[in-house]
């Protein structure tokens, strides 16, 4: 009687081709989406954490100059805290008690951030150092990031407070809406 | 001799699968550099990148003022907008509808007074203390250009010599009460 057979399994190709054309299209609608919402400013602004800015429809791209953001609980130069707020308003002790409408704190940090970059043009027009001036800065632009549910009392003191110290050239950060 | 006929040299497959592979790994590297780069959040900034004949005449306006126009928003009244031209004033009001802004009726009241003066592209914004910022910026939107296609106002523009026709119609927005007591 002829002996079993051993059991062989079937013989299987060792390399297989994965079909990638899926993948490839998915790849390319994620591309697309990320193309069209590259942003091409000249710098890069972000909203505060739980800041809300307003919609608006103005597609200008935001410039160079110095950035100040008004949340409903503080008031920050670049990232630093100058004043806070309570009942979306400034806290009494951030106030003048002469003038209302005056921020102390923020003028002062205003006032040395100029002097600071006045004192840096100097230095690089003596040819002391290679860093170059915040242009921005010396031409008194500042760009306001300020929660839209502030009423417009808040904005005003900012306003009054930073054409006082030398930043007559306010724009306002928007998101881009309808 | 027998000639020989025409015989194709090798069988072309209906059918062929591209090769995918490099344009896949292509993208793997696009993806993270575009996921890093890319701003999910668009800011944008307030300021009108204006066409010339539009910034000259602002240049001119603010050398010789011939009008003057005010939005005066108020939570209690609605919107006032004045128009000082010549010694004589003239106010309209755009009245609140169920408590909220009538825009619409904000955007079609600037367009009137922009027909009116359209030497003017300056408009003065005195906003109460109690106005919510984002109706502010939205105000500003309604001064600044008309949204209706059909709606265009006259610019001379001295570099043509002619008139020309912009959607502009107050892109120079100025907060005047920021120094009021």
């Amino acid at each position: 009687m002829a002996r079993r057979r051993r059991f062989s399994p079937p013989q299987r190709s060792t390399t297989f081709a994965l079909n990638i054309t899926s993948m490839t299209d998915m790849f390319t609608i994620l591309l697309v989406f990320l193309l069209q919402s590259y942003s091409t400013a000249e710098i890069e602004v972000n909203p505060e954490k739980g800041q809300a800015l307003p919609l608006s429809a103005s597609e200008a791209n935001p410039i160079m100059s110095l950035q100040v953001s008004v949340t409903r609980s503080e008031l920050k130069v670049q990232d630093r805290t100058i004043a806070s707020l309570q009942n979306d308003d400034f806290t009494k002790s951030d106030v003048d008690s002469n003038d209302t409408n005056f921020l102390p704190g923020f003028f002062k940090e205003l006032e040395q951030i100029a002097k600071d970059e006045k004192a840096k043009e100097e230095q690089f027009n003596a040819g002391t150092t290679t860093v170059r001036p915040n242009q921005a800065i010396l031409d008194g632009k500042i760009l306001v990031k300020a929660d839209e549910n502030l009423n417009y009392s808040v904005l005003r003191k900012v306003m009054y407070t930073a054409s006082m110290a030398g930043f007559p050239k306010m724009k306002m950060a928007t998101v881009v809406g309808k | 001799m027998g000639r020989r006929g025409y015989r194709p040299i090798a069988k072309m497959p209906f059918e062929f699968e591209l090769d995918l592979a490099p344009l896949l790994s292509v993208m793997m590297k696009l993806v993270p550099v575009m996921l890093i780069s890319t701003a999910f959040v668009q800011v944008m900034m307030i300021e009108s990148d204006l066409p010339q004949a539009v910034k000259e005449a602002i240049q001119k306006q603010e050398e010789k003022p011939v009008a003057v126009v005010m939005m005066t928003p108020s939570m209690k009244d609605g919107i006032k907008i004045t128009v000082q031209k010549n010694g004589q004033q003239q106010v309209k009001m755009v009245a609140m509808v169920d408590g909220q802004f009538d825009f619409p009726t904000l955007h079609k009241t600037l367009q009137a007074v922009k027909k009116e003066n359209p030497e003017v592209f300056r408009i003065e914004l005195t906003p109460d203390g109690n106005v919510p910022y984002r109706e502010v910026v939205r105000m500003m939107d309604e001064a600044r250009r008309s949204r209706d296609k059909e709606v265009r106002f006259p610019v001379f523009d001295a570099k043509e010599n002619k008139t020309v026709q912009t959607e502009y119609m107050f892109p120079d927005v100025v907060f005047s009460n920021v120094f009021d007591g």
